[in-house]
């Protein structure tokens, strides 16, 4: 049904996709997989009209087709439902779903009448009165997919789908995808996650650095050929569907959390760390896992704690700002290194001479150039980035190196305990195993670590002991030794 | 340069800087008048209050805020210190509660953005109209203040006095420039501020106190303000406050931002304010010298704005992630 012939999409001297064949037929499941900055959300951005390419052709049922935005992609029956939500967080459901079809004067009461009769068509139980802002991620991406659907559209989109959805949402998800493809609906379906796409879809394709590098019938893949195509070798992203087989014993306790408490996002919540471990948190998103660590480290703003107690070393404290919990040797990395983590337009040494700026180390008030020129130096080396000199501006670096300048920024601050969080997503695999590598130095070192993922062969390869976050609370505790993927996530979920 | 730092080799700098020396070049080639060694120190003194505000305008940007304020205190705190001369009080304490008053708006400016999180054009905006109101009523007789009181003659020296041959506002502004560089460049607090205007949340997480250093911020804008309200003063001997409801901040703006202060924050130094400067000046001297009618010089100089903000929007996109709302 659809077509696209030798597509090619250039950024600056990047091509982010090139000279890619792809095709779907009508109620067709197909799934894109790649790795972060493969390609394959630029690809289908171009179908959906969000993105112009370069060069390349597009065949709706056999004639050419251009698509000059988003709006006429739909027009012809294609639409698109993105990672981020694209609703308008202040109107209700029911005015989301029939955004752009107001009349001139516009009663609601039948508006909404008709979204709740459409909802319940697709079987979503999601109120139509609701305002969006107030719905969880779940519900927001039902009501976006109810969208396409009301659109009549032929072909949807999905970028994502269920990267935030608990597996009882996943479930309803996957059921609602078959029924639309039993009504001839064609559906791409973009994931990180190898066993849906196995699952659901009739045909996988795998893009590779903008190039297409397998495609076929699902019954002809299975996860290690996808694996390999994905990252051009044999070997897996991170092996271990088993902890590590000898977990460090734990040392002093260093930090103690009692009984933390924050609206209903961090419930009653207990833990502790020792020094010489890495301590792994595993939760899904929105298990509150972030959420501890950023009261702990003093990162969220003003009056979100509403009870508990920190100790460091057996002595309360309390850390309101980020910069007092930074002077007594506690960092958080953030997991969104782009909007708090470094700073876009500075060099790679600024911002690693920022960062031991902060920490207080000097008395003096006069900056050394000379000396903010040799450490940023000599942390470059240590976690091996990759840039031509320390003058390149950490925004032009790629996702890995970025990460490694935030961690840089942090290390370059001597801590004793360090938050990492979520420290290798949108990273490629070779700065993967560098950061782990670098985590098990950092401990071996005698620093505290804490390292927070929802990807769970990550917190089996680097834990020596596993903490599980759900629902606001540390629920389960495992040494790595007597931990594998099924036990964690069976706790994470139930 | 770590400071300035921009993509293409073409930068807003470089073509401000080269529009401004071929205008000199045009100016100084077919207006005799422009050439004599007399205009050409009067178009340097004219433009040094502006580019001292513009110093100041410029700080106030970098750490991602703006200070709409900084002309009324400039008008506001030197108009009390001649009235408060004029009654009677020495000069020097007269010029320290001047300068407590403009570091108080200041402080209040800051409190605002900072503490209470009022994005800086409305805070400034509010406390601008607010320090005006105060002092003239509460503080002053008269919309025009005279000096009537005798003062030392250093006073009379600021604005009026000079050294070599090159008036002393001129070498004020230099100063105020070596100064400002100093600070942006070597100390811990200047360094902090392109953190912070560059990416607040990150410069936060990384612990940087974010509040303090915004205080602070908005205090050394303040006695720059002050600052160039004493020369202005003591040039003219007089202080007229209506200039606080003027349009001159937004030539203070034209300064900062033509040269390639970006809105954005976290972008630019003192060079390029004197780039902006030097551009002003010489178009307003020579425009002034051509007879150029008043309202056409003010229609030439907001094309030429908005042409620099239009610049510096796609030379500095901004971006949509890290950008919040109500910011300018």
């Amino acid at each position: 049904m659809i077509r696209m012939q030798a597509m090619r999409k250039v950024y600056g001297s990047v091509a982010a996709v090139d000279g890619v064949d792809f095709d779907l037929d009508a109620g067709e499941i197909h799934a894109l997989l790649g790795e972060n900055g493969a390609g394959k959300s630029t690809l289908t951005k171009m179908l959906s009209g969000v993105v112009q390419p370069s060069s390349g052709t597009i065949l709706l049922d056999g004639s050419p087709v251009h698509f000059g935005n988003p709006a006429e992609a739909m027009a012809a029956g294609i639409a698109m439902v993105y990672q981020e939500n694209s609703l308008v967080p202040t109107m209700t459901v029911a005015q989301n779903l029939f955004l752009g079809e107001e009349r001139a004067f516009n009663r609601l009461r039948p508006l909404y009448i008709a979204a709740q009769q459409f909802l319940q068509s697709l079987n979503f139980n999601v109120d139509p009165w609701a305002q969006v802002s107030t719905l969880g991620v779940a519900q927001r991406q039902m009501v976006e997919i109810a969208r396409a659907v009301r659109k009549n559209a032929r072909v949807i989109i999905f970028d994502e789908p269920t990267a935030s959805l608990t597996p009882e949402e996943k479930h309803h998800f996957f059921g609602l995808v078959r029924r639309l493809k039993a009504n001839r609906v064609s559906i791409v379906f973009i994931s990180h996650a190898l066993e849906e796409a196995l699952d659901l879809s009739d045909r996988i394709t795998v893009l590779r650095d903008g190039r297409l590098v397998a495609t076929g019938p699902t019954a002809t893949f299975d996860r290690a050929r996808i694996v390999s195509a994905m990252v051009g070798r044999e070997a897996p992203l991170v092996e271990a569907t088993q902890g590590l087989r000898n977990p460090r014993p734990p040392g002093r306790r260093v930090l103690s959390v009692q009984n933390l408490s924050m609206g209903n996002i961090v419930r009653n919540t207990s833990f502790s760390l020792y020094e010489g471990q890495v301590t792994g948190i595993f939760g899904l998103i929105g298990s509150g896992r972030t959420e501890m660590a950023k009261i702990v480290t003093g990162v969220f703003k003003r009056n979100t704690f509403h009870g508990g107690e920190v100790l460091l070393d057996d002595r309360p404290v309390r850390y309101r700002v980020p910069r007092a919990a930074v002077r007594d040797g506690i960092v958080y990395v953030t997991e969104d290194r782009k909007a708090e983590g470094f700073f876009d337009d500075m060099p790679v040494s600024e911002n690693i001479g920022i960062g031991y700026l902060a920490a207080g180390f000097g008395r003096s008030r006069i900056v050394r150039r000379s000396d903010l020129a040799r450490i940023a130096r000599e942390w470059t080396q240590k976690l091996d980035v990759a840039s031509t000199s320390g003058d390149a501006r950490v925004i032009e670096l790629s996702g890995g190196n970025q990460q490694k300048v935030v961690i840089a920024k942090s290390l370059v601050q001597r801590p004793r305990v360090v938050f990492l969080d979520e420290p290798t997503r949108g990273v490629d695999v070779g700065a993967i195993a560098e950061i782990h590598r670098m985590i098990r130095d950092l401990s071996a070192a005698g620093t505290t670590v804490v390292v927070i993922s929802s990807y769970l062969p990550e917190i089996l390869a680097i834990s020596d002991r596993i903490l599980v976050c759900r629902k606001g609370r540390i629920v389960e505790e495992f040494p790595a030794d007597a931990a594998d993927e099924k036990t964690i996530m069976y706790a994470a979920v139930h | 340069m770590m400071a300035t730092r921009t993509r293409s080799p073409l930068s807003q700098e470089m073509i401000v800087a080269a529009i401004a020396a071929l205008l000199f070049m045009a100016f100084f080639l077919t207006q005799p008048v422009f050439r004599t060694t007399d205009n050409l120190l009067s178009l340097l003194q004219n433009v040094s209050i502006l580019g001292i505000l513009g110093l100041g305008m410029a700080l106030s940007i970098i750490g991602r805020g703006i200070d709409l304020s900084i002309v009324t205190v400039m008008a506001m705190s030197s108009a009390w210190v001649l009235q408060l001369a004029n009654s009677g009080l020495p000069l020097g304490l007269a010029l320290l509660a001047g300068l407590l008053l403009s570091i108080a708006v200041g402080l209040v400016n800051g409190a605002l953005i900072a503490f209470l999180e009022v994005p800086a054009i409305f805070a400034t905006l509010a406390v601008a109209t607010l320090n005006y109101g105060v002092v003239r009523t509460a503080l002053l007789d008269d919309n025009l203040v005279y000096l009537k009181a005798e003062v030392p003659g250093w006073f009379h020296a600021i604005g009026g006095g000079a050294l070599f041959g090159i008036p002393n506002p001129v070498l004020l502004f230099a100063l105020v420039c070596l100064l400002l560089h100093l600070f942006l460049r070597y100390d811990i607090a200047g360094r902090f501020l392109y953190a912070m205007g560059e990416n607040p949340a990150a410069a936060r997480i990384t612990g940087i106190a974010n509040r303090p250093l915004t205080l602070l911020q908005y205090a050394i804008c303040s006695v720059i303000g002050f600052g160039a309200g004493m020369i202005l003063a003591s040039t003219i001997g007089s202080v007229e406050t209506r200039i606080a409801r003027s349009t001159m901040v937004y030539d203070v703006i034209l300064v900062a931002v033509i040269g390639g202060i970006g809105l954005s924050g976290g972008k630019g130094g003192v060079r390029n304010v004197i780039i902006g400067t030097a551009l002003i000046g010489v178009l307003l001297n020579g425009m002034t010298i051509l007879n150029t009618p008043y309202t056409v010089q003010n229609i030439i100089k907001s094309v030429i704005l908005m042409l620099a903000i239009v610049a510096d929007s796609i030379l500095n996109p901004r971006d949509e992630q890290t950008s919040q709302q109500g910011d300018i």
